[in-house]
C-alpha cells in the first residue's frame, strides 16, 4: 500500500519551524512530506535548487490549456482563494491526464476563512465534474504546524469535494506517489533508464573478483 | 411422507451500528486554554453550523465523556452524519480567535474499539 504523503508545506525563512512542522506530519502519519517554494514568475532571478517535482499555480485559461499540454510539469495546483473565472474544459485535462499530470487542491485557506471554503468546495466540485476524480491530489499548503490535518482526516475532505471514498484515499496516497514517480522519470531517458552511483568499496578488492574472471582463472 | 414446508425469513442488516463513535483530541496553540463541557459542545454545534448550516447543527451529537485537563472527548453521531461531523471538525481553525486544531485519534462504529488502539501496540 502506498504510504501516505502531504505535497505541500510552505517554506518558511526559519529552520526550526520547519522542522517543527516537519515532526508534526510525521507524528500524524504522513510518511513522506515535500517543502515548497513559491516562485513568483515577475522576479526572473531566483536560485533555487532543482525540484524534483514542479508544480505551477494558474490562474487563467489559456495558461492551463498551455500547461495541460506541452509543459514540463508534474502537478497543476488549482487555485482555491478566488472563483475560478474559467471552467476546465474537458479536452486539454485529459490530455494531461494521460500524459501523468496530477490535478492538486490544498485545504488549509479552507481552515483560516469561511469566503475561501466556499470558493475552495466550489472550485473542487467543479473540476470532479470534469476529470471525475482522476489523479487528484489533496494536500495543504501549511504554513504552520496546527494547519496540518491527519491523512484520513484529509480522505474525508475529499469526500466532501465529490470524490469517491477509494479515489479520496488514493488522493492522499496513491496519487502522491505516481506525481513523484512522474517527477523522477523526468529526468531519465523515455522513463526506463537511470544511473545511479555506486560507492566502490576500496577495501577487499582481491576477494571480490567478479565470479567469471575467478572461472577463467580455475579453468 | 413429504416433510413439511419449511417457512425462511430473512433479515437483512445494511449497516448494524445506527451510531459511530468518534475519539478527538482538541488541541490549541498557545497551552492554557480551558474548556468545560458546555463550551465544547458549543464548539462543535459552531463548527456544523459554519459548514453545513441551521441542518448540520440540528444533527443529533452526543459527548459521551471529556476531560478537560486533555481536552479530549469520545462523540457519539448517528452514521449518517459521520462524514459532516468529520469534515467540519477538519475545517475548524480557531475558537476565540485562538488558533486550534481537532486531531481525530479514533472513529469506529462500534464504542468497544475506541478502548484499544491497535496502532499503539509494540511488539516486544
Amino acid at each position: 500500500m502506498a504510504a501516505f504523503a502531504d505535497l505541500d508545506l510552505r517554506a518558511s525563512s526559519d529552520l526550526k519551524a520547519l522542522r517543527g512542522m516537519v515532526e508534526t506530519a510525521a507524528h500524524l502519519g504522513y510518511s513522506v512530506v515535500a517543502i515548497n517554494h513559491v516562485v513568483d514568475f515577475k522576479e526572473k532571478k531566483q536560485e533555487i535548487e532543482k525540484p524534483v517535482v514542479v508544480s505551477e499555480l494558474f490562474t487563467t485559461l489559456p495558461i492551463v490549456q498551455v500547461a495541460c499540454t506541452h509543459l514540463d510539469v508534474d502537478l497543476v495546483c488549482v487555485t482555491v482563494t478566488e472563483k475560478l473565472p474559467f471552467y476546465f474544459k474537458r479536452p486539454p485535462v485529459n490530455v494531461a491526464i494521460d500524459r501523468g499530470l496530477g490535478f492538486e487542491l490544498v485545504y488549509s485557506p479552507a481552515i483560516k476563512d469561511s469566503t475561501i471554503r466556499r470558493y475552495t468546495i466550489s472550485n473542487a466540485l467543479n473540476l470532479m465534474q470534469i476529470c471525475k476524480g482522476k489523479n487528484i491530489i489533496i494536500s495543504s499548503a501549511a504554513e504552520r504546524p496546527l494547519e496540518i490535518r491527519g491523512p484520513y482526516d484529509v480522505a474525508n475532505l475529499g469526500l466532501l469535494f465529490g470524490l469517491s471514498e477509494s479515489d479520496a484515499k488514493a488522493a492522499v496516497s496513491i496519487n502522491c506517489r505516481a506525481a513523484l514517480l512522474h517527477g523522477e522519470t523526468r529526468r531519465t531517458a523515455f522513463g526506463i533508464i537511470s544511473t545511479v552511483k555506486k560507492p566502490r568499496p576500496s577495501e577487499g578488492d582481491d576477494d571480490s573478483l567478479p565470479a567469471c574472471k575467478k572461472a577463467k582463472c580455475e579453468g | 411422507m413429504p416433510a413439511s414446508a419449511a417457512t425462511y425469513e430473512r433479515i437483512v442488516y445494511k449497516n448494524f451500528s445506527e451510531y459511530h463513535y468518534m475519539k478527538v483530541c482538541l488541541e490549541f496553540q498557545d497551552h492554557g486554554v480551558g474548556l468545560n463541557v458546555a463550551q465544547f459542545k458549543q464548539l462543535l454545534v459552531s463548527a456544523l453550523k459554519d459548514l453545513f448550516g441551521e441542518v448540520g447543527a440540528a444533527l443529533p451529537l452526543d459527548v459521551l465523556t471529556y476531560e478537560e485537563k486533555t481536552l479530549s472527548a469520545i462523540l457519539r453521531v448517528c452514521s449518517s452524519g459521520v462524514v459532516k461531523l468529520w469534515s467540519s471538525l477538519t475545517l475548524l481553525g480557531s475558537y476565540k480567535g485562538k488558533k486550534c486544531a481537532f486531531r481525530v485519534i479514533q472513529v469506529s462504529p462500534f464504542l468497544l474499539a475506541l478502548s484499544g488502539n491497535s496502532r499503539e501496540l509494540v511488539l516486544d
